[in-house]
């Protein structure tokens, strides 16, 4: 028999003793392979790195969507910081049986989005349009990843393979699907918009989703 | 709708928030307690994420991160603040442990069972024959919690231990209620067994300090007799945390006992006893 002795209470908790400064890097490190439903599970259970991590991970995505629907840096900003404290206050609400942590959190940060986009009035978009010049002016001033090379080469396999998907869209279906979820647009709004019959957007979003869901089957 | 379920055209606007209020609430309801529909719905939001993901990527100011940390009322303590506040907590340590078991037994299971599902059809028959046993004994150890104050911080500081963590988290682990063996012992422990990782731990609190020459030891017996896993001892504040490997080639187990032993371990079990654990009920 081998004896498996712990005589040292304090070396047995595996408890990191080093210096102050590189305990908050250990706690990230510890997490930074975890999955998104394992983060959300600690993070449950208030764990703060284990939130960090996440935060890390997702925040640029967040911000980009929010900027792609509010169209203005600092309600982006906003939208952001509000969308994670609340992701930290209410973790619960993420219900892993309904699907990914990622499309949770991107109906979460377009529904955010989108009411503070109506409690606006809908007048950023109602003058300009999602894609409109003022918007690409906005993202034009601001730093992008995809300008650095290096960051495209890392870019995330998913978002290589959704971009891929994207492209392989007709222009007028993407279109359509593009003004009801960043616009927070209904189907009749859109019509009108593009002076187009109710009917015809309605089957642009539906051959639209269609053909996403079929591109993104059996990928990542 | 056909019948009750979520059509694809329904799921489809469902995704990409064209659906009014009132429907919407309703496939959420539904997806909630129909398979096939959940998997529908889940299909058309990973589309429709698909227009977000696909998005020139924007990098926020880097100030915002101190923001939300602030905002959230996140301090942001490293593990040795943890581990300082673990070792002076004294009697609240109760709480962190029971806490633990409660969370693994109930919180997680979602995120369990939603991963493993992905990985690997087989682990399903795992998961099902695990869930039960833990829910009983989350159960448990829930019923304890009442009786103490949780607190968020230790229980934080607690799930900082990755290791126990992952063990308490994992499918193929078990965790036993230690019961003392007299009333004078008002410790409260756990046992966890991790068939997985091939390690169990052994935590406790409020366990009164050996006399110098003493110490206590952990047992297992196995088809009638007791084999030593090691040695330990708690810290000044009764906090014990103790771990080893499963010993090889030990296949069955009824029970675990902790005996008072001379310093350094005994190779027969010998002295007091001080709690056991009934493993007989843990499923294999
Ligand atoms: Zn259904």
């Amino acid at each position: 028999m081998t004896w498996q002795g712990n005589p040292d209470v304090s070396a047995a908790r595996n408890l990191n003793t080093s210096g102050d400064t590189s305990a908050l890097r250990q706690g990230a490190d510890d997490f930074a392979s975890w999955p998104d439903n394992s983060l959300m599970t600690a993070i449950v259970a208030r764990n703060e790195s284990a939130f960090a991590v996440l935060y890390d991970r997702y925040v640029d995505l967040v911000y980009s969507a929010s900027l792609r629907v509010l169209g203005d840096a600092q309600l982006a900003e906003d939208a952001t910081q509000d969308i994670f404290v609340r992701l930290w206050r209410r973790p619960e609400s993420f219900v892993a049986e309904r699907g990914r942590f990622v499309s949770w959190l991107m109906s979460v940060v377009r529904n955010r989005a989108v009411d503070e986009l109506r409690a606006r009035g809908r007048r950023r978009r109602r003058e300009g349009g999602p894609g409109s010049e003022g918007d690409e002016e906005t993202l034009a001033a601001l730093p992008s990843d995809t300008d650095d090379p290096l960051s495209t080469a890392q870019l995330h396999e998913e978002q290589v393979v959704v971009r891929g998907a994207l492209v392989c869209l007709p222009p007028d279906q993407r279109v359509a699907l593009e003004l009801a979820y960043f616009s927070g647009l209904t189907q009749q709004e859109i019509a009108l918009m593009l002076h187009e019959p109710l009917g015809t957007v309605k089957t642009r979003i539906r051959l639209g989703m269609q053909k996403l869901r079929r591109s993104l089957r059996g990928q990542v | 709708m056909e019948s009750t379920h979520v059509t694809q055209e329904q799921a489809d606007e469902f995704a990409i928030g064209s659906l009014p209020p009132e429907v919407a609430y309703a496939v959420i309801l539904h997806a909630d307690t129909c398979a096939a529909c959940r998997d529908i719905v889940g299909e058309s939001q990973r589309a429709a994420a698909a227009l977000v993901i696909g998005l020139r990527r924007y990098a926020p100011p880097e100030r915002l991160k101190g923001r939300v940390l602030r905002d959230a009322g996140i301090t942001r303590p490293g593990p040795v603040a943890w581990a300082a506040r673990l070792l002076t907590a004294g009697a609240g340590i109760a709480a962190v442990v029971v806490a633990i078991a409660s969370f693994a037994g109930l919180v997680s299971l979602r995120g369990q069972v939603d991963e493993l599902r992905d990985g690997n059809a087989q682990l399903q028959t795992n998961i099902d024959g695990a869930l039960p046993t833990k829910v009983e004994l989350a159960a448990l150890t829930r019923r304890l919690s009442d009786t103490e104050k949780n607190n968020a911080d230790l229980l934080a500081a607690a799930l900082g231990d990755r290791e126990l963590l992952l063990a308490l988290l994992s499918p193929d682990s078990d965790v036993a209620d230690v019961i003392p063996v007299n009333d004078s012992v008002n410790a409260i422990g756990r046992f966890v067994w991790d068939d997985a990782q091939k390690k169990v731990w052994f935590v406790a609190n409020k366990l009164a300090a050996t006399q110098k020459d003493q110490t206590y030891q952990l047992w297992v017996n196995s088809g009638g007799r007791y084999i030593s896993l090691g040695t330990f001892n708690p810290d000044a504040a009764g906090y014990a945390r103790y771990e080893t490997v499963v010993p090889q080639g030990l296949k069955s187990y009824e029970s675990a006992v902790v005996t008072i032993e001379t310093a350094g371990g005994a190779s027969e079990r010998s002295g007091p006893s001080v709690f056991v654990t009934d493993l007989s009920r843990i499923r294999r």
